[in-house]
């Protein structure tokens, strides 16, 4: 035992030597959370919706860059062939890369939370989840590492098809890109790469749910982990002079296809549907039969209601002003910002402004905003808070008026309180308001829709 | 009395081609032992067999007396035509890493010592000289405190004076009463150092026996001569 001690602590003292080893372990990581933090700038709380997706990335390439590239460059060097010679089973060598591995990705990981911290990320909901959670995606990605390893004969090949692998998992497998973002046809994709488990499993430890009902996902990586080492066992080499038996991966890459097809088999791939990524239009292209009124909104009748085809409206479920359906629960991470906006909407000096088209127009505007932004399911919860809003400080008889009024006359009216929206929580926007105005007469339509029946309601 | 290595009918193929051809020999505690011949002989293809890292398809193996296994081979060192070790090591920390993997190890400070190494303990591998680099590598190989040394061309490349501060070190080896098995080209050293040799040529033992009397049963002048004609006749 005191062999692999002594080799897992010359491991890390060498690592720590190498320059460009201290580069992509830790610098690399470092830098992918300042991305996501500057990408994701308007986000409810800062980096934690995303922390599966770094820390994934991080464990991604310290097992599939970093740990192939230093068996294989101890091995065309010839340290392994020496390694060879000393009275040691194979286990002893294997074992100790593997501990020194660990201790990396941990450390590197410990990091990038930490600079998260410093960032104003809140703690993990569940600690103890979110390190079970990150061994199983360390093991499922150091199995892929040591067959990566395994296979190729030096260091530009394990580069070469580390990025075969990696970008793909990063681009379509729900680790950079969030799975909600993905074409439908991609999600299905997504479940045969283990990136994609790894992500729902850390984040659902950091801001969910913790391991409660990641049963499958643990499953699929432990599994994808064992068949890569048992591949990785079957091709192992201690010079490059030996050939390795190439049939050993489709050990490791049927594992894959085996989880993801179980995955398909049990449903639930799709997260969202993503058909509705059409321009948000005029209002003619909702109301194409409506007639210009200029009486002002006293003077709209029920026949106008009519004219209004509902079904041409976004999805809410979709990307385009999304509204979240009555039964979903939002992520723990947001809920004290929908209670600020919740609690801070009855004070809120534009929603109480005396005309009650430029109050609703206020209002509107308070979900309109979060859904420009892309805030992370912010954007799907705050217009249920709106509506309820809308239809206490709004008389009934009128709120339909209105509402129509205002989805025909997006660009009408002032748009001073869409800078008005820090006391609430939400960002300030700056730069141009037409944008706004476009989901504010969405939003505008979709209420009314709701309002009187037309749609199901909220 | 038993030998401290013992080969019997070593074969090792590759494809066709025989590149050791049933070779037999032993060597005994404190002899030091040569084998010698061109390149391509089946000398390298010997010594890898006797320490696992390549499979013998025929033949037996002990060291003494005993099957070559994982035990037997903790009694065994080795120095390889080149030595593996990382960049950035450090002749103390490779020999204390490498001592944590025997029972009884050799102090890595006594070895530095030994092996002139002590002012350069702590200065990375890639620094060292070619020289500094072979000494390292048999200082490894000591680190088990090993009753059989397998050397292969140990002192190949390096200039007159570090070659004959490896060959000293050799020489001390011998005294302890250690057996040597020495694969080399230089004929000097082999009369130098070598109790007995074994001329292999085209993977088969062609020749055996001390330096002197080889050469005075071939009838040639040197050692040299003797060797080559030996070989041209295999």
């Amino acid at each position: 035992m005191s062999a692999v001690f002594a080799l897992t602590a010359l491991s890390l003292k060498l690592n720590f030597r190498n320059r460009m080893a201290i580069l992509y372990g830790y610098l690399f990581p470092l830098v992918f959370l300042i991305a996501f933090w500057a990408l994701y700038r308007n986000d409810p709380v800062p980096l934690a919706l995303h922390i599966g997706q770094l820390l994934t990335i991080t464990v991604l390439g310290g097992a599939c860059f970093g740990l192939p590239t230093t068996i294989v460059a101890e091995r065309e060097r010839g340290v392994w062939r020496r390694y060879r010679l000393l009275p040691a089973r194979p286990w002893v060598f294997i074992a100790s890369v593997l501990a020194a591995r660990l201790v990396l990705l941990v450390t590197a990981a410990l990091l990038q939370l930490a600079l998260g911290f410093a960032f104003g990320m809140p703690w993990p909901a569940h600690v103890g989840a979110l390190a079970a959670a990150f061994l199983f995606t360390a093991f499922a990605f150091m199995g892929l590492g040591m067959t990566i390893a395994m296979l190729v004969d030096n260091v530009p090949a394990v580069q070469a098809l580390g990025q075969c692998i990696f970008l793909p998992m990063l681009i379509l497998g729900g680790v950079a890109v969030q799975l909600e973002s993905l074409p439908l046809w991609v999600q299905h994709v997504s479940v045969f790469f283990p990136g994609r488990y790894a992500v729902e499993v850390l984040q659902r430890s950091f801001t969910g749910t913790g391991l409660g009902g990641s049963g499958f996902d643990l499953l699929a990586l432990a599994l994808i982990g064992f068949a890569g080492a048992i591949a990785a066992a079957g091709m192992f080499r201690w010079d490059r002079s030996f050939s390795p038996n190439r049939a050993w991966l489709a050990v490791a890459f049927g594992m894959w296809l085996v989880v993801g097809a179980a995955a398909e088999w049990r449903g639930q791939v799709a997260v969202s549907g993503l058909a509705d990524t059409q321009p948000v239009g005029t209002p003619r292209d909702y109301a194409p039969s409506a007639k210009p009124s200029a009486a002002g909104w006293h003077a709209v009748t029920e026949t106008d209601f009519d004219t209004i085809a509902f079904d041409r409206l976004p999805a809410d479920q979709g990307i385009v002003a999304p509204v979240s359906r009555s039964d979903a629960v939002p992520d723990p991470a947001i809920v004290p910002l929908l209670d600020q906006i919740r609690d801070g909407l009855p004070g809120w000096a534009p929603g109480n402004v005396p005309d009650p088209v430029q109050r609703t127009r206020n209002l509107l505007a308070v979900a309109a905003v979060p859904d420009i932004l892309e805030m992370e399911q912010v954007e799907r919860f705050v217009p249920r808070l709106v509506f309820a809003r809308l239809q206490a400080v709004i008389r009934p008889q009128d709120l339909p008026k209105i509402l129509y009024w205002i989805a025909m006359h997006p660009d009408a009216g002032d748009d001073g309180a869409i800078h008005q929206l820090g006391v609430l929580g939400l960002p300030d926007v700056s730069g141009a308001t037409r944008p706004v105005h476009a989901r504010i007469m969405i939003y505008a339509f979709k209420l009314l829709g709701r309002v009187t029946g037309k749609t199901p309601p909220l | 009395m038993i030998a401290a290595l013992t080969v019997r009918g070593l074969t090792r193929r590759y494809g066709a081609v025989r590149a050791v051809d049933g070779i037999s020999f032993d060597v005994a505690a404190g002899e030091v032992f040569g084998l010698l011949g061109p390149n391509g002989a089946g000398k390298t293809t010997t010594l890898e067999s006797i320490l696992g890292l390549v499979r013998p398809d025929a033949g037996r193996i002990e060291i003494e007396g005993s099957a070559a296994s994982a035990p037997a081979c903790a009694k065994v060192g080795a120095v390889l035509q080149s030595t593996g070790l990382p960049d950035k090591i450090a002749p103390r920390e490779a020999l204390t890493v490498f001592g944590a993997f025997y029972s009884a190890p050799l102090a890595p400070q006594m070895l530095l010592e030994r092996f002139g190494l002590a002012e350069k303990a702590d200065a990375p591998f890639d620094t060292l000289s070619g020289g500094q680099k072979q000494r390292l590598a048999l200082a490894l190989a000591f680190v088990g405190n090993p009753r059989l040394l397998l050397l292969d061309e140990p002192t190949t490349g390096l200039d007159p004076q570090m070659r004959r501060e490896v060959q000293d070190h050799i020489a001390a080896i011998r005294q302890e009463g250690r057996a040597v098995l020495l694969a080399t080209h230089d004929m000097a050293e082999a009369e130098r150092l070598c109790d007995r040799i074994a001329v292999i040529a085209g993977g088969r033992i062609v020749a055996t026996g001390a330096p002197r009397d080889l050469i005075a049963a071939s009838g040639a002048a040197t050692l040299e001569d003797m060797i080559l004609r030996q070989t041209a006749r295999a």
